[in-house]
């Protein structure tokens, strides 16, 4: 068996380059390209849960794995493709906020999370599981997703940002507890996939209606 | 007199190793990229031919040049094979290690860099200008995207001597995984493709002029003095691989000074540099080149990376 | 007997009366000496303006000279001059003392006067029958004495003084080419500025005294320990917007770039060479000496400004094409820069590790020497090239390396040097900064631990775009076609210009390669204001330096000039194995099929950073506008307008809604000025009652 010393700093290593993925989708204007990446994000999530589950023997963990990697490293990026082929648009023009901009937003926004996950972490507020060091990773997961979603205009971004925020928040799940209950894991997974699908839809019937499917358009709804 | 004869062998061998094999990486590259566009390519050692060839040729030089003009592929050519003696390449810590550190090594790219940029703008056409606008303005990211990921080492190693940081990585590797060093290592490959003039940044095999950047500013040298500048292209390719293969894979790199170290390390870092150099030739088969504009996302990319890995090793620590 | 002390006496007597002969005979030759324009009769002109010019400047560089002398005295013995000039003030004595920290800028003030007063002798020549010399001549002595005296003044009233002397002269000297309607906007700026400046250095030296009960700087020194937290937190804001006006730091640094180029080009030389750092010596003085040791976050505070004017300093400076104007832009650059140092100096010191803030403070100074010397050679430079083609706007210039092939030289080496470039004397203190705020790893609070690295990136990215600033400002200058018939007939100055130049692109190279024996001479500054404790920056034989606590991070540069030159020849060795003798053929570069290269076609420094301003732009909010107008046919163009502009946020956003929101306090108060006498009368009763009820 693994030591708890590389085990934890695989740990690491995968999460910052789960970090790495989501700077990746910060970068791009590709639809296909962000999906392609939460895809490769999702899988190396999966393998943090493996690692969790193999490294400390908490095999339930397994089953959250193989879900993390079948739905959404698979299953969504799939039914997403799909979207992105039927309303035909493959790449985000507009910005609420240039690229760099973005970028350097999202750097400090990574600063701001180790700043506030390190104390946390140094002040053994949890028990002092040795997982929780990608807390900070977690919570920066988190706000670069809800960042996407303030910073891109494109339906399909809206989901992909919704997915990594959802992918910070397994992660934290990792760190503090070693996963949720079973069940309550399920759970969010269906909550997940069937989210996926219905906002699938949703893009695509404002794509039909709009002719768009820049969120900007769903403001005239209210009228 | 064994410090002596170290001294001199090592320091000659540094400049042999750089000088001689520099070429060959961009064989390998554009044999690399041939194969994978099912060619046959050029032979590797074609390089080596154009540069012989290329020494024999008369110079044209422009009516409006100066001697900033003439001088420049000199500086060039020397400033970078400066900083193949500080680099260490098959043993370390190399001899003359004490003349420059880290941040001398990325300044003395910026002497060439500077002096390639005036020759540029000498030549009073709009070409050399377009070239070293370009050139410039990705340089002013590429420049602390690359001291940022090269720092997070250094402070690793905890000093910025390049031999230090390669002979103290070299005997415990395991400090070498950090998370931060995952971060460090993805912005200096950025960096390596944008600073040599690769694709997705700029492409070194065309001539036109919308998407020249590197070729535009060196378009009116000719002969000896286009020699002059492709090997020192060349090298400074060379000597980023270097960096990066001995600062983040120091293995088989001699520490001793003996017959065999040395073997050791020399092939140790020829299969280093060569995979470097095929995984530079498959990111350039498999990207398309950047509009100019985009570049500098992807270069912003390197340098909040580079940044947070500094960064998280400071809050972070080891 | 001429021991020390009596020639340092001397030295300073050299110093103030060399500057206040040429104030008292240079007017006498003239009739009317401080008219401004002097067009005048011919028997006073030319024999009179000789006299002028050589007298003038002669006894400024003797003093100069002088009190370089006695700077260097203190610098090397290490036995400070103290003076007491008068008793019986109400301010207590009005002192001079020369402590090693005072010698240091003496010496860097009169190191680059003595080589601009040089310089003044043929740049002066341009006004000749022109403008009034003598007035120059007065108010140039007068300037570099009250420069003098402001590092060298040992009370705070002395200080004030000659601050004020100072901000005077310097209105007057930004205003002599005053039928320029910018130069005069320039001025009122400046002025307005430099006295808000003023009347916080009043606020902070009245708070000194407060406690001290005396405005004798040693009692200041002494009485610092009783001064309560939040008052020293007071001094220290006071302190810095004060001394950050004079310095030019962002947000303060909008006078700068319009009162540098305004000035003379000798003036301007000093003014950003030496009269900005007189607030850097302000700081220096009040954080080092008298306030020591603050809190961390000061030093915090001071290196996020110094970012800020590193970073914006330097964007800025690319936007422009006034060759001046954007030397003025570097001067806030690279008091940014300096600030750094200083501001990790701060840090490390309030955590009680002497030998790291001794590093970085010697980094600050360091600079401080070395921006002296480029800034310096760059403004005269920039002098000889208006001087040469009465054009300040390098849209117009263009192949003047043929011209001015000296002038040239000299331009490049601060270029090179500005831009840190190895082995030039801007790289040596860039790579002390640097190493200085990596040393920040040693330190295990997170905000400096967060603070740090930003400052790193920030350095990294202010050095590279200093260069691509200075391949502009070079390049479009210097190199390619004259663009304009200014340029073209352009002819070398009088080498009453161009040795000055010589001598300071001599000490651009001399610093950047000996900096071990001149980083020496800074020791007793450093002991004097962090105690003798040892540096953790060592100077080996060879004058290489060598940091050890980040593991012997070292530099060399006399060694690497001599690997640069020696490898540099390799190539032309290579060559003659290879290919015998190079054969060279001057031929016409392609011209995109049309007969012959235009100047017009070449690129401009609007185009050169085009690219730049495009990856900033959130920072410029550059909009453009474009007007094309056709003749015939679409495909040629008659005539395509191309307006640029790029918004000052600072400006915008800072100063702009300051002056409205003073100006609607101002319309306020005067409903209060009703002109009736017993409206007046009413105030005055109100506030009589008002006192007896409450100050009883």
């Amino acid at each position: 068996m693994f030591d708890a010393q590389s085990i934890n700093l695989s740990l690491e290593i995968l999460a910052v380059a789960i970090l790495v993925t989501a700077f990746l989708i910060v970068s791009s204007r590709s639809l296909l390209f962000y999906v392609r990446l939460f895809s490769v994000q999702s899988f190396l999530l999966g393998l943090v849960a493996v690692v969790v589950a193999t490294g400390f023997g908490e095999f339930h963990i397994l089953v959250a794995a193989v879900l993390t990697i079948g739905v959404k490293a698979i299953a969504i990026p799939y039914v997403l493709n799909k979207i992105i082929d039927r309303i035909k648009v493959h790449k985000e023009i507009e910005f609420n906020l240039n690229i760099t901009t973005s970028l350097l937003v999202c750097g400090l926004l990574v600063i701001l999370a180790d700043s506030v996950g390190k104390p946390i972490i140094d002040a053994q507020v949890m028990h002092a599981l040795p997982v929780s060091k990608v807390l900070p990773e977690s919570i920066a997961m988190m706000m670069i997703g809800l960042f996407i979603m303030l910073a891109r205009k494109q339906a399909v971004s809206q989901i992909v940002g919704l997915l990594t925020l959802e992918n910070g928040l397994f992660l934290s799940g990792l760190s503090i507890t070693y996963g949720m209950p079973l069940i309550v894991e399920i759970g969010i997974f269906f909550d997940i996939l069937v989210a996926a699908l219905i906002l699938g839809v949703f893009v695509f019937r404002i794509n039909e209606t709009f002719d768009t499917v820049s969120v900007d358009t769903l403001r005239r709804l209210k009228d | 007199m064994s410090e002596f004869v170290y001294t001199a062998v090592v320091s000659i061998l540094q400049l042999l190793v750089v000088l001689l094999l520099a070429p060959l990486a961009t064989g390998i590259i554009r044999k690399t990229k041939a194969r994978l566009q099912n060619r046959r390519g050029a032979s590797v050692v074609q390089p080596y031919y154009d540069l012989t060839k290329l020494f024999k040729k008369e110079v044209v030089l422009p009516s409006t040049a100066s001697w900033i003009f003439r001088f420049t592929p000199y500086i060039v050519f020397g400033s970078t094979l400066a900083i193949a003696l500080l680099v260490p390449t098959i043993a370390t810590p190399v001899p003359f290690h004490w003349i420059g550190d880290i941040i001398t090594v990325i300044y003395l790219f910026a002497v060439g860099r500077f002096f390639v940029a005036l020759a540029g703008l000498d030549t009073g056409t709009a070409f050399g200008g377009l070239g070293s606008s370009r050139e410039m303005s990705l340089a002013s990211i590429i420049e602390p995207a690359m001291m940022l990921a090269v720092f997070t080492v250094a402070v690793t190693a905890g000093s910025t001597d390049l031999s230090i940081i390669v002979s103290r990585l070299s005997f415990t590797p395991v400090s070498i995984i950090h998370p931060s060093h995952l971060l460090a290592f993805v912005g200096l490959f950025i960096v390596t493709i944008a600073e040599t003039g690769r694709i997705p940044v700029d492409n070194p095999a065309t001539h036109l002029e919308l998407t020249m950047i590197h070729e535009a500013m060196i378009l009116e040298y000719s002969g000896r003095y286009l020699a002059c500048i492709e090997w020192a292209s060349q090298m400074k390719l060379f000597v980023f691989m270097a960096l990066i293969a001995n600062m983040f894979m120091p293995l088989g790199i001699a520490t001793s000074f003996s017959f065999v170290a040395l073997a050791i390390g020399l092939g140790a870092f020829i299969v280093k540099v060569s995979i470097l150099a095929i995984l530079v030739a498959l990111v350039e088969s498999s990207n398309a080149k950047l509009r100019l504009f985009r570049v500098p996302e992807l270069l912003m990319v390197a340098f909040v990376l580079s940044l947070l890995a500094l960064i998280l090793y400071f809050i972070i620590g080891s | 007997m001429l021991d020390l002390p009596s020639l340092q006496f001397m030295a300073f007597h050299l110093l103030v009366g060399g500057y206040v002969l040429a104030i008292l005979i240079a007017p006498l030759r003239d009739r009317k000496p401080f008219s401004r324009t002097n067009t005048s009769e011919g028997n006073t002109s030319q024999q009179s303006f000789l006299f002028v010019r050589y007298f003038g400047f002669g006894a400024a560089l003797l003093a100069s000279l002088s009190g370089l002398f006695l700077s260097m005295s203190v610098l090397t013995t290490g036995s400070a001059l103290h003076l007491d000039l008068q008793q019986t003030l109400p301010f207590g004595s009005l002192s001079i003392n020369v402590d090693p920290l005072a010698a240091f800028f003496l010496g860097v003030i009169s190191l680059l006067g003595a080589v601009v007063s040089v310089y003044s002798f043929g740049y002066s020549g341009e006004y000749a029958g022109r403008k009034n010399l003598s007035l120059l001549v007065v108010l140039y002595n007068l300037f570099l004495l009250s420069m003098s005296i402001v590092v060298i003044a040992g009370n705070a009233v002395l200080f004030l003084i000659v601050w004020e002397l100072m901000s005077l002269t310097t209105f007057f000297l930004i205003n002599y080419e005053h039928e320029q309607r910018a130069s005069r906007k320039a001025a009122i700026l400046y002025i307005v500025m430099t006295h808000i400046g003023t009347a916080f250095l009043i606020v902070m030296f009245l708070l000194l005294a407060g406690t001290a009960h005396s405005f004798d700087f040693q009692s200041f020194r002494n009485s610092s320990a009783q001064l309560p937290s939040s008052i020293k937190t007071l001094i220290f804001f006071c302190a810095l917007i004060g001394f950050g006006i004079k310095s030019g730091v962002v947000p303060f640094h909008i006078w700068l770039p319009e009162a540098h180029p305004a000035a003379p080009s000798n003036v301007s030389a000093l003014m950003s060479g030496v009269m900005i750092k007189t607030g850097i010596y302000g700081m220096v003085r009040v954080y080092f000496d008298f306030l020591a040791p603050g809190p961390a976050w000061w030093g915090i505070v001071v290196l996020a400004v110094a970012v800020a004017s590193a970073v914006l300093g330097v964007l800025y400076a690319l936007m422009e094409h006034d060759l001046k104007r954007l030397l003025a832009f570097h001067s806030i650059e690279n008091i940014g820069i300096i600030l750094m140092g200083v501001g990790a100096a701060m840090i490390f010191m309030s955590y009680g590790n002497m030998p790291l803030a001794t590093v970085a403070l010697i980094a600050g100074l360091y600079h401080v020497l070395n921006h002296a010397m480029f800034k310096g050679l760059l403004f005269l430079g920039a002098g000889s090239v208006v001087s040469a083609t009465h054009t300040r706007n390098i849209e117009e210039l263009g192949g003047l390396v043929k011209k001015l092939p000296w002038t040239s030289a000299f331009f490049l080496i601060g270029a090179l040097a500005i831009s840190a470039l190895p082995p030039l004397n801007g790289f040596v203190s860039e790579w002390l900064t640097f190493q200085a705020l990596l040393l920040g790893f040693n330190i295990s609070d997170l905000s400096v631990r967060v603070a740090i690295p930003i400052a790193v990136a920030l350095l990294a990215l202010t050095g590279a775009l200093a260069a691509a600033c200075f391949v502009k400002a070079f390049g479009i200058t210097f190199l390619g076609l004259p663009r304009s018939s200014h340029a073209e007939h352009a002819h070398e100055p009088p080498r009453s210009m161009l040795v000055p130049m010589g001598v300071l692109a001599f000490a651009c190279i001399l610093l950047g390669v000996f900096p071990g024996s001149m980083i020496s001479i800074l020791t007793p500054v450093t002991t004097f204001l962090l105690g003798g404790s040892a540096s953790a920056l060592e100077v080996l034989n060879l004058g290489s330096l060598t940091i050890p606590q980040s593991g012997a991070g070292g530099v060399s540069p006399l060694t690497l000039v001599i690997f640069l030159v020696a490898l540099t020849v390799l190539p032309l060795v290579l060559g003659l194995l290879l290919g015998g003798k190079l054969q060279k053929r001057a031929a016409m570069v392609w011209a995109c099929g049309l007969e012959k290269v235009e100047p017009r076609m070449q690129y401009t420094a609007t185009g050169f950073s085009k690219p730049i301003r495009m990856i900033f732009s959130n920072i410029f909010h550059a909009t453009h506008e474009i007007e094309i107008s056709e003749a015939a046919s679409p495909f040629f163009k008659q005539q395509l307008r191309y307006e640029l502009e790029t918004e000052s946020v600072f400006e915008k956003y800072f100063y702009e809604p300051m002056r409205s929101g003073v100006v609607a306090a101002a319309k306020f108060i005067r409903r209060i000025q009703t002109g009736h006498l017993q409206s007046y009368l009413l105030y005055m009763f109100i506030a009589l009652i008002l006192l007896l009820m409450f100050a009883r």
